[in-house]
């Protein structure tokens, strides 16, 4: 009876060394193991044989049987691992995603940094009034200082109190809105779609969006004006960002500035090939601020001998055109996948 | 504007190399924007903003490089004679708000010839191209003290001069050889027969010097700088003359501009007689007095700058200071600094000289505002954080954000059916006249793009917002468009049904619903309220937009969103599993499928775990007008595991009710 075991185990194992494949090893599995297996047929002669006998028949058969199920389990996953294996540098399956636009993701962005600062988000209407547009944030009528500020005016009829209707030129009016309703302390920033009339080419469109912000308080002044923007900058663009803040001028703040951030890309330091973001200047102008016109604050029944603040404004597209590299303002809006994919954010 | 530094020379001395000044002048708020070496001159190209009108003259540049550097000016003003009288003419100034004062001198006998060197590269390195001696010693005193100048070839000038508006319709030939058709705008010079010149603006071409030119008249003047601003805009012409007067002109210099001019042109044109005539009266310089305090204005600016410092920067700036106590001065601006008006506007020159960069930036203490008398500001914060939810959704769901342009053409509008626009009055193109009332027609152009491109399998989305002419006025919303090009509706539908879903909007309607431009639309309706629309686009309307392949849309309204959206709460699931048998069915067009899945829902009761469809029979032996599909239950307890028989004694109840259905039939 061993003996038949003994033939048993060679036959399997002879087998064993010819086999080779996946299907081979399945067939060793099916022909020692299978239902039809001689082994089974080993293991029902268990009850004919002398009750003395039956337990050591028995072991010697359940070793048998495992030896074989390793064997082949083996050979099995060998085969397997053989073939995952062949060639990994196959490219991976792409999932299809969604994203969010570049413009919504930096305006967030922006949002986020002065948020943490304490500002909270204010979005007004696009449509707005003469009033809220220029008359509440000083400007003169038929001046040159509008001309930076050219302006859509739609056919819908003039409010009596307020003018004409015209689409926002820039953020301003939403702000103007929030300090008309609001007491101080506040601070507000307004994200949003503006319109001008420029023709449109690598920099202009006639939409773009901005992100403005103010602050107003009984103590605000200046220098914080300029830890609010120099943080900004940090958290934006580098952490080593610096700031310089010229005098310029806005009707609605006094004083005002321009403000240039360090150039991320040359750092000032001149190289052999001049600076592709600077143009060598090291400088790179990003956004317009101020200490608010205390003509401003009045008109909004905000007493400007108590209460002072700083607002200032930036353009969401110039910024993502730094932060990324991207040379053409009419990108944003033609909406190529191959434009939108770079941009997989959520 | 461009100026020449060798001319800014003749004013003040100079030693400091032209970049570095150029850099000083910038951080000062005198941008200099450009550099260029011209010789042995320097031309720096200055931007000049609306409220710095006495920086449009080297004369106002060499002062604020003075107060900048801390430099004393030298200026050499002219002696004025004004003898003898011109008596040949009369000056007539209709009125004084437009034209306050008008100075002439006449010039007998010149000959114009070109310039000497000296006063071509004077003028020619401020921008301006060199004519002949004349044009060129206008041009000169002009950049000098800022006054326009203007000259006249006096034997063309019939009779007296009125300085009048133009009457309608009246008909005038500029120096640009452009014609143009005047209006009541326009102010105008005028002789007796004809205009010669649009005041401040443009001189006339019947009235113009050239080479046979034998008797001047010389005009200096003051001129409104709203109705100067609004008579070139009118004429849509820009030149060095309005320029200054829309920004307003001082009369301080006014006299020595002229007298000057008078005087070169003797000398260079050998010009013999001269006479001066006046009309109006010169604009006498306001004194103002403001008070500052020291204290306040380092409060302001967050910097301790001294008593001292300020004193000299304001001196130098050209101001009379008086000190009142030990913290105020009673400060003088000089007569033509017009801009500075009250206290704040000392704080910018002070600050500017001072210098932006010295002054230490700090982080102010924000107050959290949401916290702020419990109710927070009224600004719709909110509004702003739920645009970025759903935005967020959407990417999660595979669709790309786009952005397009919310001003759209009213001829394509119109076809499309839309009524009510709300229009631009001053368009800058035909294409993009109207405010757009529906995202479709951006969402079509973005498509479009992209499958022109070889692009496949497109999902996009915006969030913007739409315009519509309302009685009241006009409404203005923000809503979301989806688009999807190729797929099939029912992959629009899953997309939106997901997407209510991650925002808990329950229970929700779709109702067929007639919708321009769409075929087979479906309204979203929660209750009564509208969410918004999806639809396949009219074959006909993709084609004439050059889409070839099927588009689904939809718009939904973000405020109904808003007010929809619930909280999420947790639901158990069942721990047991769930079993699913098949129903193959046909069904008559007639019937919806809605209404067997409301039979299973019934039927399964407390056991419905959901069903699905496995299966589309589009066999040869289904009758024309039926619809053959699998559709898979699904089954499961809370507490057990249901037993084989339990299951099917559930799904037989199901099959005998859909049978008794009309129209369905089992299969």
């Amino acid at each position: 009876m061993e003996n038949e075991l003994k033939i048993l185990e060679e036959e399997f194992l002879k087998d064993c060394q010819q086999a080779c494949g996946a299907k081979d090893a399945e067939g060793l599995r099916v022909k020692y193991l299978g239902r039809k297996a001689q082994i089974n047929q080993f293991f029902s002669k268990i009850p004919t044989l002398e009750p003395t006998q039956r337990g050591a028949y028995g072991r010697e058969l359940n070793i048998l049987k495992q030896k074989m199920s390793a064997i082949i389990e083996k050979k099995l996953n060998e085969r397997q691992n053989l073939e995952e294996s062949l060639d990994l540098t196959y490219p991976g399956i792409k999932p299809q995603r969604g994203s969010r636009h570049v413009l919504t993701t930096v305006t967030e962005t922006i949002c986020d940094i002065f948020q943490k600062q304490g500002f909270i988000v204010a979005q007004g209407g696009e449509i707005e009034d003469e009033w809220h547009n220029f008359t509440a944030l000083n400007f003169p009528t038929d001046h040159p200082s509008r001309d930076a500020f050219d302006t859509f005016y739609l056919n819908l009829d003039q409010d009596k109190k307020n003018g004409r209707y015209l689409l926002r030129c820039h953020t301003s009016p939403s702000q103007i809105r929030v300090m008309c309703q609001n007491k101080p302390p506040m601070a507000v920033i307004s994200p949003g779609r503006v319109y001008r009339p420029d023709e449109v080419d690598a920099t202009h469109s006639f939409m773009f969006h901005q992100v403005e912000g103010f602050a107003i308080s009984e103590n605000i002044n200046f220098a914080h004006l300029k830890g609010v923007l120099l943080d900004f900058a940090k958290g934006f663009f580098a952490k080593d960002a610096r700031l310089r803040f010229r005098p310029h001028f806005f009707p609605f703040t006094e004083p005002s500035a321009e403000v240039d951030v360090s150039c991320f890309m040359c750092n000032g330091k001149k190289k052999e090939t001049k600076c592709s973001v600077c143009k060598d200047k090291g400088w790179i102008e990003v956004l317009g601020c101020g200490m608010i016109h205390p003509n401003v604050l009045d008109t909004c029944n905000i007493d400007s001998q108590k209460y002072q603040g700083f607002a200032f404004g930036l353009g969401v597209e110039r910024m993502a055109m730094l932060k990324y590299g991207i040379t053409d303002i009419r990108l944003f809006y033609e909406n190529d996948l191959r434009f939108l994919e770079q941009f997989n954010q959520l | 504007m461009r100026f020449s530094l060798n001319f800014i020379k003749e004013f003040l001395e100079l030693k400091v190399p032209a970049k570095e000044l150029a850099t000083t002048l910038t951080m000062a708020g005198m941008e200099v924007e450009h550099l260029e070496k011209i010789g042995d001159d320097w031309a720096l190209d200055i931007e000049i903003t609306t409220n710095r009108y006495d920086w449009l003259s080297v004369l106002g540049v060499a002062r604020e490089i003075g107060a900048s550097t801390d430099k004393k000016l030298k200026v050499k003003y002219l002696k004025v004679d004004k003898k003898p009288i011109e008596k040949k003419r009369k000056i007539i100034i209709e009125n004084k708000e437009d034209c306050p004062f008008y100075v002439g001198r006449t010039v007998r006998g010149v000959k114009p010839t070109a310039s000497p060197a000296w006063l071509k590269s004077r003028v020619q390195n401020c921008g301006i191209n060199s004519i002949n001696n004349i044009v060129d010693i206008t041009n000169y005193c002009m950049l000098k003290w800022g006054n326009p100048l203007h000259a006249f070839d006096e034997d063309k000038i019939e009779g007296d001069i009125y300085i009048r508006r133009a009457k309608k319709g009246e008909k005038f030939l500029g120096i640009d050889e452009k014609e143009r058709i005047l209006t009541g705008e326009n102010l105008v010079i005028a002789d007796s027969k004809k205009v010669i010149a649009l005041a401040g603006v443009i001189g006339g071409k019947n009235t113009e010097v050239d080479e046979n030119t034998k008797n001047i008249f010389l005009e200096a003047a003051i001129f409104s700088p709203t109705v100067t601003r609004r008579s070139r805009r009118e004429a849509c012409v820009d030149t060095e003359s309005s320029y200054r007067f829309e920004r307003r002109v001082s009369a301080d210099c006014l006299e020595y501009a002229s007298a000057e001019s008078a005087q070169l042109i003797k000398e260079l044109a050998k010009g013999g007689n001269a006479s001066y005539i006046e009309a109006g009266i010169k604009p006498a310089s306001k004194q103002r007095k403001i008070t500052l305090e020291i204290s306040k204005l380092n409060f302001y600016l967050g910097e301790e700058i001294s008593k001292q410092k300020v004193k000299k920067i304001l001196s130098n700036l050209g101001c009379t200071l008086k000190e009142v106590s030990k913290d105020k001065l009673s400060v003088s601006p000089c007569d033509f600094r017009f801009d500075l008006l009250r206290e704040v506007d000392l704080y910018e020159e002070i600050a500017r000289i001072y210098g932006y960069d010295k002054i230490q930036p700090k982080l102010p203490f924000l107050l959290d505002q949401r916290e702020k008398d419990g109710s927070g500001l009224v600004v719709g914060a909110d509004a702003y954080d739920f645009k970025k939810k759903l935005g967020k959704s959407l990417a999660v769901l595979g669709l790309r954000e786009i952005v397009t342009f919310s001003i759209e053409g009213s001829e394509q509008l119109g076809a499309m059916g839309c009524q009510n626009l709300v229009g631009l009055l001053n368009p800058m193109r035909k294409q993009e006249d109207s405010m757009r009332p529906t995202l479709l027609l951006g969402m079509l152009g973005a498509l479009r793009h992209n499958t022109n491109r070889g692009q496949k399998d497109l999902q996009l989305f915006e969030i913007a917002n739409i315009y519509n002419k309302t009685k009241i006025g006009f409404s203005e919303e923000t809503v979301i468009s989806l688009g999807v090009a190729g797929e099939s509706f029912f992959h629009l539908k899953g997309l939106i049904e997901e997407f209510l879903r991650s925002l808990n909007i329950g229970k929700v309607v779709l109702v067929d619903k007639k919708e321009n431009n769409f075929t087979n639309a479906l309204e979203i309706l929660a209750g009564s309220k509208s969410i918004g629309f999806l639809g396949k686009l009219d074959s006909s309307c993709a084609q004439s937009f050059d889409l070839k392949t099927d588009i689904f849309f939809a718009q939904l309204r973000v405020e109904a969103l808003a007010e929809l959206k619930n909280i999420k709460k947790y639901k158990e699931f069942s721990l047991y599993p769930a079993t699913s048998r098949d129903i193959s069915v046909a069904m008559e067009r007639s019937c919806k499928f809605q209404a067997i899945e409301k039979i299973v829902e019934k039927k399964a009761g407390v056991f419905f775990a959901g069903l699905e469809i496995v299966d589309r029979y589009r066999g040869k032996d289904l009758p024309k007008e039926q619809t053959a599909f699998t559709v898979r239950v699904f089954y499961q307890s809370k507490t057990q595991t249901l037993t084989s028989a339990e299951v099917d004694s559930l799904h037989n109840e199901i099959r005998k009710s859909l049978s008794q259905k009309e129209g369905v039939f089992l299969r």
